[in-house]
Protein backbone atom coordinates (compact mmCIF):
# COMPACT_ATOMS: atom_id res chain seq x y z
CA UNK A 1 0.00 0.00 0.00
CA UNK A 2 1.30 3.07 -1.23
CA UNK A 3 1.90 5.99 1.67
CA UNK A 4 -0.10 8.81 1.39
CA UNK A 5 2.83 11.60 1.54
CA UNK A 6 4.69 9.58 -1.03
CA UNK A 7 1.93 9.84 -3.49
CA UNK A 8 1.68 13.34 -2.84
CA UNK A 9 4.96 13.77 -3.54
CA UNK A 10 5.20 12.02 -6.19
CA UNK A 11 2.34 13.80 -8.23
CA UNK A 12 3.78 17.26 -7.16
CA UNK A 13 6.91 16.66 -8.97
CA UNK A 14 5.23 14.72 -11.78
CA UNK A 15 3.39 18.29 -11.99
CA UNK A 16 6.57 20.52 -11.03
CA UNK A 17 4.99 22.23 -8.35
CA UNK A 18 6.96 23.75 -5.53
CA UNK A 19 5.88 22.57 -1.86
CA UNK A 20 5.30 26.40 -1.26
CA UNK A 21 3.04 26.22 -4.25
CA UNK A 22 1.02 23.05 -3.19
CA UNK A 23 0.73 24.30 0.97
CA UNK A 24 -0.20 27.81 -0.45
CA UNK A 25 -3.49 28.49 1.73
CA UNK A 26 -3.74 24.60 3.18
CA UNK A 27 -0.72 24.13 4.84
CA UNK A 28 2.67 25.33 6.08
CA UNK A 29 5.37 24.83 3.80
CA UNK A 30 7.31 22.75 6.36
CA UNK A 31 3.81 20.90 7.47
CA UNK A 32 3.77 19.69 3.85
CA UNK A 33 7.71 18.57 3.74
CA UNK A 34 6.60 16.10 6.85
CA UNK A 35 3.32 15.01 5.28
CA UNK A 36 5.56 14.04 2.26
CA UNK A 37 8.65 12.56 3.93
CA UNK A 38 6.29 10.32 6.21
CA UNK A 39 6.92 12.25 9.60
CA UNK A 40 3.45 12.95 10.25
CA UNK A 41 -0.13 12.00 9.62
CA UNK A 42 -2.07 14.55 8.50
CA UNK A 43 -5.92 15.05 8.65
CA UNK A 44 -8.20 13.13 5.92
CA UNK A 45 -9.07 16.90 5.52
CA UNK A 46 -5.87 17.95 4.15
CA UNK A 47 -5.16 15.31 2.15
CA UNK A 48 -8.28 15.84 0.66
CA UNK A 49 -7.89 19.35 0.09
CA UNK A 50 -3.99 18.84 -1.03
CA UNK A 51 -5.49 16.09 -3.61
CA UNK A 52 -8.26 18.44 -4.74
CA UNK A 53 -5.47 20.89 -5.62
CA UNK A 54 -3.34 18.39 -7.69
CA UNK A 55 -6.62 17.03 -9.34
CA UNK A 56 -6.97 14.01 -7.76
CA UNK A 57 -9.83 11.38 -6.71
CA UNK A 58 -8.77 9.87 -3.44
CA UNK A 59 -11.61 7.62 -3.13
CA UNK A 60 -10.46 5.56 -5.98
CA UNK A 61 -13.34 3.74 -7.31
CA UNK A 62 -11.47 2.29 -10.00
CA UNK A 63 -9.23 0.21 -8.10
CA UNK A 64 -10.23 -2.59 -9.34
CA UNK A 65 -9.66 -1.87 -13.47
CA UNK A 66 -6.29 -0.48 -12.41
CA UNK A 67 -5.24 -3.74 -11.05
CA UNK A 68 -6.57 -5.87 -14.04
CA UNK A 69 -4.85 -3.20 -16.32
CA UNK A 70 -1.01 -3.34 -14.13
CA UNK A 71 -0.98 -7.08 -14.52
CA UNK A 72 -1.65 -7.41 -18.07
CA UNK A 73 0.96 -4.54 -18.82
CA UNK A 74 3.70 -5.89 -16.43
CA UNK A 75 3.29 -9.10 -18.36
CA UNK A 76 4.03 -7.37 -21.21
CA UNK A 77 7.67 -6.17 -20.07
CA UNK A 78 9.56 -8.20 -22.25
CA UNK A 79 11.26 -7.81 -25.40
CA UNK A 80 9.66 -10.40 -27.98
CA UNK A 81 6.51 -8.22 -27.19
CA UNK A 82 5.00 -5.67 -29.71
CA UNK A 83 6.71 -2.07 -28.37
CA UNK A 84 3.43 -0.01 -29.59
CA UNK A 85 1.31 -2.19 -27.45
CA UNK A 86 3.62 -2.21 -24.75
CA UNK A 87 3.29 1.99 -24.75
CA UNK A 88 -0.17 2.34 -25.68
CA UNK A 89 -1.14 0.13 -22.61
CA UNK A 90 1.33 2.53 -20.38
CA UNK A 91 -0.23 5.46 -21.42
CA UNK A 92 -3.75 4.36 -20.46
CA UNK A 93 -2.80 3.36 -17.34
CA UNK A 94 -1.17 6.41 -16.59
CA UNK A 95 -3.94 8.39 -17.64
CA UNK A 96 -6.30 6.60 -15.04
CA UNK A 97 -3.52 7.09 -12.23
CA UNK A 98 -3.00 10.56 -12.83
CA UNK A 99 -6.84 10.88 -11.78
CA UNK A 100 -6.83 8.25 -8.89
CA UNK A 101 -5.13 7.67 -5.52
CA UNK A 102 -4.05 3.87 -6.05
CA UNK A 103 -2.27 1.63 -3.84
CA UNK A 104 -0.47 0.38 -7.04
CA UNK A 105 0.70 3.43 -7.88
CA UNK A 106 4.49 3.03 -6.63
CA UNK A 107 4.96 -0.61 -7.99
CA UNK A 108 3.62 1.03 -10.94
CA UNK A 109 6.35 3.57 -10.72
CA UNK A 110 9.19 1.30 -10.02
CA UNK A 111 7.86 -0.84 -13.33
CA UNK A 112 8.78 2.25 -15.39
CA UNK A 113 12.46 1.28 -14.73
CA UNK A 114 12.08 -1.59 -16.80
CA UNK A 115 9.18 -0.71 -19.01
CA UNK A 116 12.24 2.42 -20.02
CA UNK A 117 14.76 -0.76 -20.45
CA UNK A 118 12.53 -2.34 -22.23
CA UNK A 119 12.00 0.45 -24.85
CA UNK A 120 15.83 1.16 -24.84
CA UNK A 121 15.40 4.09 -23.24
CA UNK A 122 18.43 3.80 -20.45
CA UNK A 123 18.36 7.36 -19.94
CA UNK A 124 14.71 7.16 -19.15
CA UNK A 125 15.40 4.45 -17.01
CA UNK A 126 18.36 5.95 -14.93
CA UNK A 127 15.96 9.23 -13.74
CA UNK A 128 13.22 7.28 -13.27
CA UNK A 129 15.67 5.15 -10.59
CA UNK A 130 17.26 8.69 -9.63
CA UNK A 131 13.55 9.63 -8.76
CA UNK A 132 12.37 6.62 -6.88
CA UNK A 133 15.59 6.64 -4.26
CA UNK A 134 14.20 9.45 -2.53
CA UNK A 135 11.18 7.36 -1.54
CA UNK A 136 12.94 4.07 -1.89
CA UNK A 137 12.88 3.62 2.40
CA UNK A 138 9.39 3.18 2.15
CA UNK A 139 8.99 0.72 0.35
CA UNK A 140 7.12 -2.32 1.36
CA UNK A 141 8.93 -5.61 0.68
CA UNK A 142 6.87 -6.47 -2.56
CA UNK A 143 8.26 -3.16 -4.05
CA UNK A 144 11.80 -3.73 -2.91
CA UNK A 145 11.57 -7.04 -4.54
CA UNK A 146 10.80 -5.24 -7.84
CA UNK A 147 13.12 -2.00 -6.93
CA UNK A 148 16.47 -3.89 -6.68
CA UNK A 149 15.31 -6.33 -9.58
CA UNK A 150 14.83 -3.50 -12.12
CA UNK A 151 18.04 -2.01 -10.81
CA UNK A 152 19.45 -5.15 -11.20
CA UNK A 153 18.51 -5.09 -15.11
CA UNK A 154 19.71 -1.58 -15.58
CA UNK A 155 23.16 -3.15 -14.96
CA UNK A 156 22.22 -6.10 -17.16
CA UNK A 157 21.69 -3.50 -19.67
CA UNK A 158 24.99 -1.62 -18.95
CA UNK A 159 26.63 -4.81 -19.18
CA UNK A 160 28.01 -4.39 -15.28
CA UNK A 161 27.70 -7.70 -13.87
CA UNK A 162 28.62 -7.35 -10.42
CA UNK A 163 26.54 -4.63 -10.07
CA UNK A 164 23.67 -6.22 -11.70
CA UNK A 165 24.32 -9.64 -9.11
CA UNK A 166 24.42 -7.38 -6.17
CA UNK A 167 20.73 -5.46 -6.66
CA UNK A 168 19.59 -9.19 -7.62
CA UNK A 169 20.78 -11.34 -4.48
CA UNK A 170 19.17 -7.72 -2.89
CA UNK A 171 15.94 -9.08 -4.58
CA UNK A 172 16.15 -12.49 -4.15
CA UNK A 173 16.52 -11.48 0.06
CA UNK A 174 13.13 -9.10 -0.56
CA UNK A 175 11.49 -12.14 -1.66
CA UNK A 176 11.54 -14.29 1.47
CA UNK A 177 9.60 -10.72 3.31
CA UNK A 178 7.32 -10.56 1.01
CA UNK A 179 3.60 -11.23 2.98
CA UNK A 180 2.40 -12.85 0.86
CA UNK A 181 3.71 -15.78 -1.48
CA UNK A 182 5.21 -14.43 -4.28
CA UNK A 183 4.11 -16.33 -8.18
CA UNK A 184 6.18 -19.44 -8.95
CA UNK A 185 6.63 -17.73 -11.96
CA UNK A 186 7.97 -14.22 -10.23
CA UNK A 187 10.60 -16.38 -8.68
CA UNK A 188 11.89 -18.25 -11.73
CA UNK A 189 12.19 -15.34 -13.32
CA UNK A 190 14.47 -14.28 -10.73
CA UNK A 191 16.40 -17.20 -10.33
CA UNK A 192 17.14 -17.55 -13.97
CA UNK A 193 17.75 -14.00 -14.28
CA UNK A 194 20.46 -14.78 -11.34
CA UNK A 195 21.99 -17.61 -13.58
CA UNK A 196 22.62 -15.67 -16.57
CA UNK A 197 24.54 -12.95 -14.31
CA UNK A 198 26.48 -15.86 -12.95
CA UNK A 199 27.30 -17.16 -15.95
CA UNK A 200 28.38 -13.94 -17.29
CA UNK A 201 30.59 -13.42 -14.09
CA UNK A 202 31.94 -16.83 -14.85
CA UNK A 203 30.64 -17.63 -11.43
CA UNK A 204 30.07 -21.39 -13.63
CA UNK A 205 29.04 -23.64 -10.10
CA UNK A 206 26.67 -21.27 -9.30
CA UNK A 207 24.70 -20.42 -12.74
CA UNK A 208 24.29 -24.17 -13.05
CA UNK A 209 22.45 -24.28 -9.19
CA UNK A 210 20.41 -21.16 -10.22
CA UNK A 211 19.77 -22.42 -13.42
CA UNK A 212 18.58 -25.87 -12.23
CA UNK A 213 16.14 -23.77 -9.36
CA UNK A 214 14.44 -21.93 -12.34
CA UNK A 215 14.41 -25.08 -14.28
CA UNK A 216 12.78 -27.25 -11.80
CA UNK A 217 9.88 -24.29 -11.71
CA UNK A 218 9.82 -23.56 -15.31
CA UNK A 219 9.20 -27.31 -16.07
CA UNK A 220 6.33 -27.69 -13.62
CA UNK A 221 4.58 -24.61 -15.25
CA UNK A 222 5.08 -26.01 -18.62
CA UNK A 223 7.42 -23.09 -20.22
CA UNK A 224 9.41 -24.84 -22.24
CA UNK A 225 10.85 -21.74 -23.52
CA UNK A 226 12.38 -20.83 -20.93
CA UNK A 227 13.49 -24.00 -19.47
CA UNK A 228 15.63 -24.27 -23.34
CA UNK A 229 17.15 -21.18 -22.12
CA UNK A 230 18.24 -22.21 -18.64
CA UNK A 231 19.25 -25.48 -20.56
CA UNK A 232 22.01 -22.98 -22.56
CA UNK A 233 23.18 -21.42 -19.62
CA UNK A 234 23.29 -25.53 -18.28
CA UNK A 235 25.29 -26.36 -21.69
CA UNK A 236 27.79 -23.49 -21.22
CA UNK A 237 28.55 -24.08 -17.57
CA UNK A 238 29.38 -27.69 -18.51
CA UNK A 239 31.37 -26.52 -21.46
CA UNK A 240 33.54 -24.43 -19.30
CA UNK A 241 34.10 -27.29 -16.80
CA UNK A 242 35.06 -29.70 -19.88
CA UNK A 243 32.06 -31.64 -19.32
CA UNK A 244 31.29 -31.82 -22.68
CA UNK A 245 28.47 -34.72 -22.88
CA UNK A 246 26.55 -32.47 -20.15
CA UNK A 247 26.89 -29.94 -22.06
CA UNK A 248 25.93 -31.57 -25.32
CA UNK A 249 22.82 -33.17 -23.75
CA UNK A 250 21.35 -29.61 -22.47
CA UNK A 251 22.07 -28.24 -26.06
CA UNK A 252 20.40 -30.51 -27.57
CA UNK A 253 17.22 -30.11 -25.01
CA UNK A 254 17.11 -26.95 -25.80
CA UNK A 255 17.32 -27.62 -29.64
CA UNK A 256 13.93 -29.86 -29.16
CA UNK A 257 12.32 -27.54 -27.06
CA UNK A 258 13.16 -25.00 -29.57
CA UNK A 259 12.02 -26.70 -32.51
CA UNK A 260 8.96 -28.04 -31.00
CA UNK A 261 8.22 -24.04 -30.16
CA UNK A 262 9.19 -22.91 -33.51
CA UNK A 263 11.35 -20.52 -31.73
CA UNK A 264 14.13 -19.68 -34.45
CA UNK A 265 15.63 -17.10 -31.40
CA UNK A 266 16.38 -20.33 -29.30
CA UNK A 267 17.00 -22.56 -31.96
CA UNK A 268 20.10 -20.32 -33.45
CA UNK A 269 21.06 -19.17 -29.76
CA UNK A 270 21.59 -23.09 -29.66
CA UNK A 271 23.35 -23.60 -32.47
CA UNK A 272 26.12 -20.51 -31.89
CA UNK A 273 26.52 -22.06 -28.56
CA UNK A 274 26.96 -25.91 -30.03
CA UNK A 275 29.17 -24.74 -32.18
CA UNK A 276 31.46 -22.89 -29.73
CA UNK A 277 31.65 -26.20 -27.89
CA UNK A 278 32.58 -28.39 -30.76
CA UNK A 279 35.02 -25.75 -31.87
CA UNK A 280 37.11 -25.54 -28.36
CA UNK A 281 36.88 -29.05 -28.29
CA UNK A 282 38.39 -29.09 -31.61
CA UNK A 283 35.67 -30.71 -34.07
CA UNK A 284 35.90 -28.40 -36.92
CA UNK A 285 33.39 -30.00 -38.74
CA UNK A 286 30.86 -30.20 -36.04
CA UNK A 287 31.55 -26.26 -35.14
CA UNK A 288 31.34 -25.31 -38.85
CA UNK A 289 27.55 -27.67 -39.37
CA UNK A 290 26.56 -25.19 -36.50
CA UNK A 291 27.66 -22.39 -37.18
CA UNK A 292 26.63 -22.72 -40.63
CA UNK A 293 22.89 -23.23 -39.60
CA UNK A 294 23.22 -19.31 -38.00
CA UNK A 295 24.77 -17.43 -40.49
CA UNK A 296 21.95 -18.04 -43.78
CA UNK A 297 18.96 -17.57 -41.09
CA UNK A 298 17.49 -14.47 -42.32
CA UNK A 299 15.57 -13.79 -39.18
CA UNK A 300 18.56 -13.16 -37.19
CA UNK A 301 19.90 -10.01 -37.34
CA UNK A 302 23.36 -9.08 -39.66
CA UNK A 303 25.12 -8.13 -36.25
CA UNK A 304 24.58 -11.87 -34.75
CA UNK A 305 24.78 -13.44 -38.02
CA UNK A 306 28.11 -11.33 -38.57
CA UNK A 307 29.34 -12.44 -35.20
CA UNK A 308 28.78 -15.99 -36.31
CA UNK A 309 30.79 -15.56 -39.14
CA UNK A 310 33.21 -14.49 -37.41
CA UNK A 311 34.27 -17.48 -35.72
CA UNK A 312 33.44 -19.44 -39.49
CA UNK A 313 35.89 -17.95 -40.78
CA UNK A 314 38.15 -19.36 -38.10
CA UNK A 315 36.84 -22.77 -38.28
CA UNK A 316 37.62 -22.73 -42.34
CA UNK A 317 41.14 -21.12 -41.98
CA UNK A 318 42.07 -23.79 -39.17
CA UNK A 319 41.45 -26.68 -41.42
CA UNK A 320 43.10 -25.26 -44.34
CA UNK A 321 39.54 -24.90 -46.32
CA UNK A 322 40.61 -21.13 -48.00
CA UNK A 323 37.61 -21.70 -50.36
CA UNK A 324 35.06 -21.60 -47.97
CA UNK A 325 37.11 -19.31 -45.57
CA UNK A 326 37.06 -16.56 -48.57
CA UNK A 327 33.08 -17.54 -49.70
CA UNK A 328 32.38 -16.58 -45.52
CA UNK A 329 35.15 -13.32 -45.94
CA UNK A 330 32.96 -12.24 -49.34
CA UNK A 331 29.47 -12.94 -47.01
CA UNK A 332 30.57 -10.99 -43.77
CA UNK A 333 31.71 -8.27 -45.60
CA UNK A 334 27.99 -7.57 -47.15
CA UNK A 335 27.13 -8.17 -43.87
CA UNK A 336 28.95 -5.62 -42.41
CA UNK A 337 27.01 -3.17 -45.15
CA UNK A 338 24.25 -3.97 -43.67
CA UNK A 339 25.49 -3.17 -39.90
CA UNK A 340 24.45 0.96 -39.50
CA UNK A 341 26.37 0.87 -36.69
CA UNK A 342 29.58 -1.09 -37.24
CA UNK A 343 31.78 1.09 -34.83
CA UNK A 344 30.30 -0.70 -31.77
CA UNK A 345 31.35 -4.57 -33.19
CA UNK A 346 34.44 -3.22 -34.76
CA UNK A 347 35.94 -6.56 -33.55
CA UNK A 348 33.92 -8.64 -36.29
CA UNK A 349 35.58 -5.93 -38.88
CA UNK A 350 38.86 -6.82 -37.43
CA UNK A 351 38.76 -10.86 -37.85
CA UNK A 352 36.92 -10.26 -41.49
CA UNK A 353 39.61 -8.18 -42.93
CA UNK A 354 42.81 -9.74 -41.19
CA UNK A 355 41.58 -13.15 -42.80
CA UNK A 356 40.46 -11.02 -46.16
CA UNK A 357 43.79 -9.71 -46.38
CA UNK A 358 46.31 -12.96 -45.26
CA UNK A 359 44.19 -14.98 -47.93
CA UNK A 360 44.62 -12.16 -50.38
CA UNK A 361 48.57 -12.09 -49.64
CA UNK A 362 47.56 -8.70 -49.24
CA UNK A 363 50.71 -8.51 -46.15
CA UNK A 364 51.43 -4.86 -45.83
CA UNK A 365 47.42 -4.50 -44.92
CA UNK A 366 47.59 -7.39 -43.05
CA UNK A 367 49.84 -6.50 -40.42
CA UNK A 368 49.26 -3.05 -40.37
CA UNK A 369 45.81 -3.86 -39.64
CA UNK A 370 47.07 -6.31 -36.70
CA UNK A 371 49.64 -4.57 -35.37
CA UNK A 372 47.73 -1.30 -35.47
CA UNK A 373 44.51 -2.10 -34.68
CA UNK A 374 43.56 -5.59 -33.67
CA UNK A 375 46.10 -6.32 -31.24
CA UNK A 376 45.75 -2.57 -29.32
CA UNK A 377 42.14 -3.59 -29.37
CA UNK A 378 42.49 -6.99 -27.96
CA UNK A 379 44.70 -5.47 -25.10
CA UNK A 380 42.40 -3.15 -24.36
CA UNK A 381 39.56 -4.82 -23.52
CA UNK A 382 41.39 -7.89 -22.02
CA UNK A 383 40.16 -10.64 -24.06
CA UNK A 384 43.61 -12.74 -23.66
CA UNK A 385 41.88 -15.84 -25.58
CA UNK A 386 41.93 -13.75 -28.89
CA UNK A 387 45.54 -12.04 -28.21
CA UNK A 388 46.61 -15.67 -28.26
CA UNK A 389 44.88 -16.81 -31.54
CA UNK A 390 45.81 -13.49 -33.17
CA UNK A 391 49.58 -12.79 -32.02
CA UNK A 392 50.21 -16.58 -33.33
CA UNK A 393 48.32 -15.85 -36.74
CA UNK A 394 50.88 -12.74 -37.10
CA UNK A 395 53.96 -14.39 -36.18
CA UNK A 396 53.50 -17.32 -37.72
CA UNK A 397 52.81 -14.91 -41.04
CA UNK A 398 56.45 -13.83 -40.16
CA UNK A 399 57.91 -16.64 -39.70
CA UNK A 400 56.39 -18.28 -43.36
CA UNK A 401 58.42 -15.35 -44.86
CA UNK A 402 61.47 -15.09 -42.66
CA UNK A 403 61.32 -12.33 -40.79
CA UNK A 404 62.27 -14.08 -37.43
CA UNK A 405 62.65 -11.50 -35.29
CA UNK A 406 59.13 -10.39 -35.80
CA UNK A 407 57.99 -14.05 -35.45
CA UNK A 408 59.65 -13.90 -31.65
CA UNK A 409 58.10 -10.85 -30.93
CA UNK A 410 54.44 -11.72 -31.33
CA UNK A 411 54.89 -15.71 -29.84
CA UNK A 412 56.07 -13.88 -27.07
CA UNK A 413 52.93 -11.85 -27.03
CA UNK A 414 51.10 -15.03 -27.63
CA UNK A 415 52.90 -16.64 -24.55
CA UNK A 416 52.05 -13.41 -22.38
CA UNK A 417 48.35 -13.53 -23.15
CA UNK A 418 48.58 -17.33 -22.11
CA UNK A 419 49.96 -16.38 -18.83
CA UNK A 420 47.68 -13.84 -18.13
CA UNK A 421 45.16 -16.11 -18.74
CA UNK A 422 46.72 -19.07 -16.36
CA UNK A 423 46.75 -15.97 -13.94
CA UNK A 424 43.23 -15.53 -14.14
CA UNK B 1 40.68 2.63 -41.07
CA UNK B 2 38.66 5.36 -39.04
CA UNK B 3 37.37 6.85 -42.02
CA UNK B 4 35.99 3.29 -43.17
CA UNK B 5 34.37 2.33 -40.17
CA UNK B 6 33.34 5.70 -40.08
CA UNK B 7 31.07 5.87 -43.89
CA UNK B 8 29.87 2.56 -42.73
CA UNK B 9 28.34 3.98 -39.91
CA UNK B 10 26.76 6.54 -42.05
CA UNK B 11 25.43 4.07 -44.56
CA UNK B 12 22.36 3.66 -41.96
CA UNK B 13 20.31 0.82 -43.34
CA UNK B 14 17.26 -0.79 -41.48
CA UNK B 15 17.78 -3.59 -39.67
CA UNK B 16 15.35 -6.60 -38.99
CA UNK B 17 15.50 -9.67 -37.82
CA UNK B 18 15.94 -10.71 -34.11
CA UNK B 19 19.06 -11.07 -31.49
CA UNK B 20 19.06 -14.04 -29.76
CA UNK B 21 21.08 -12.86 -26.93
CA UNK B 22 22.31 -9.71 -25.69
CA UNK B 23 24.22 -8.06 -28.94
CA UNK B 24 27.39 -9.87 -29.47
CA UNK B 25 30.02 -7.11 -28.66
CA UNK B 26 33.54 -9.38 -28.17
CA UNK B 27 34.66 -12.79 -29.59
CA UNK B 28 33.96 -14.73 -26.85
CA UNK B 29 31.41 -17.00 -28.22
CA UNK B 30 29.61 -18.66 -25.54
CA UNK B 31 26.06 -16.43 -25.89
CA UNK B 32 23.66 -16.43 -22.97
CA UNK B 33 19.98 -15.81 -23.29
CA UNK B 34 18.95 -12.57 -22.50
CA UNK B 35 17.29 -11.80 -19.35
CA UNK B 36 14.41 -9.39 -20.85
CA UNK B 37 13.45 -12.11 -23.65
CA UNK B 38 10.76 -14.26 -23.81
CA UNK B 39 8.28 -15.27 -20.29
CA UNK B 40 4.84 -16.43 -20.89
CA UNK B 41 2.69 -15.72 -17.89
CA UNK B 42 1.13 -12.94 -16.11
CA UNK B 43 1.53 -11.19 -13.27
CA UNK B 44 -0.58 -11.29 -10.19
CA UNK B 45 -0.79 -8.65 -7.79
Amino acid sequence: MIEIGSFIKLQRTKQEKTLGELADGVVSVSYLSKIENLKTQASPEIIQLLCDRLGINVNNCEEGLIKEKLEQWYSMLFEVNNKEEIITAYEEIQEILDRNLSENLMLFEIHKIRYFLILGEYEEAEKKIDELKGLSNNFDSLQQFYWFKFRGNFYTAHSDYSLAMQMYKKSEEKSGYIEFELEEIEVADLKYTIAVTHSKLRNTLEAIEYANKALDIYMKLYNFLRCAQCHNILGISYRRIKMYDKAIKNYNLALHLGKLNNNNQLIQLTNQNLGYLYSTKGNSIEAIKHYTEVIYDKAVQPVERLATVSSLIREYYTIKNYEDTRKIIDYGLELIEEISDIESYRIFYYVIYTYHYLLNNEDDKFEKLVKQDFLPYLQKHEDYASLIIYSKLLANHYEKIHKYKDASKYYKEANFAYEQIINI
Amino acid sequence: MKKILAGLSLGALLVTGFVFADAPTDLSMDREPSVFSIQQATVKL
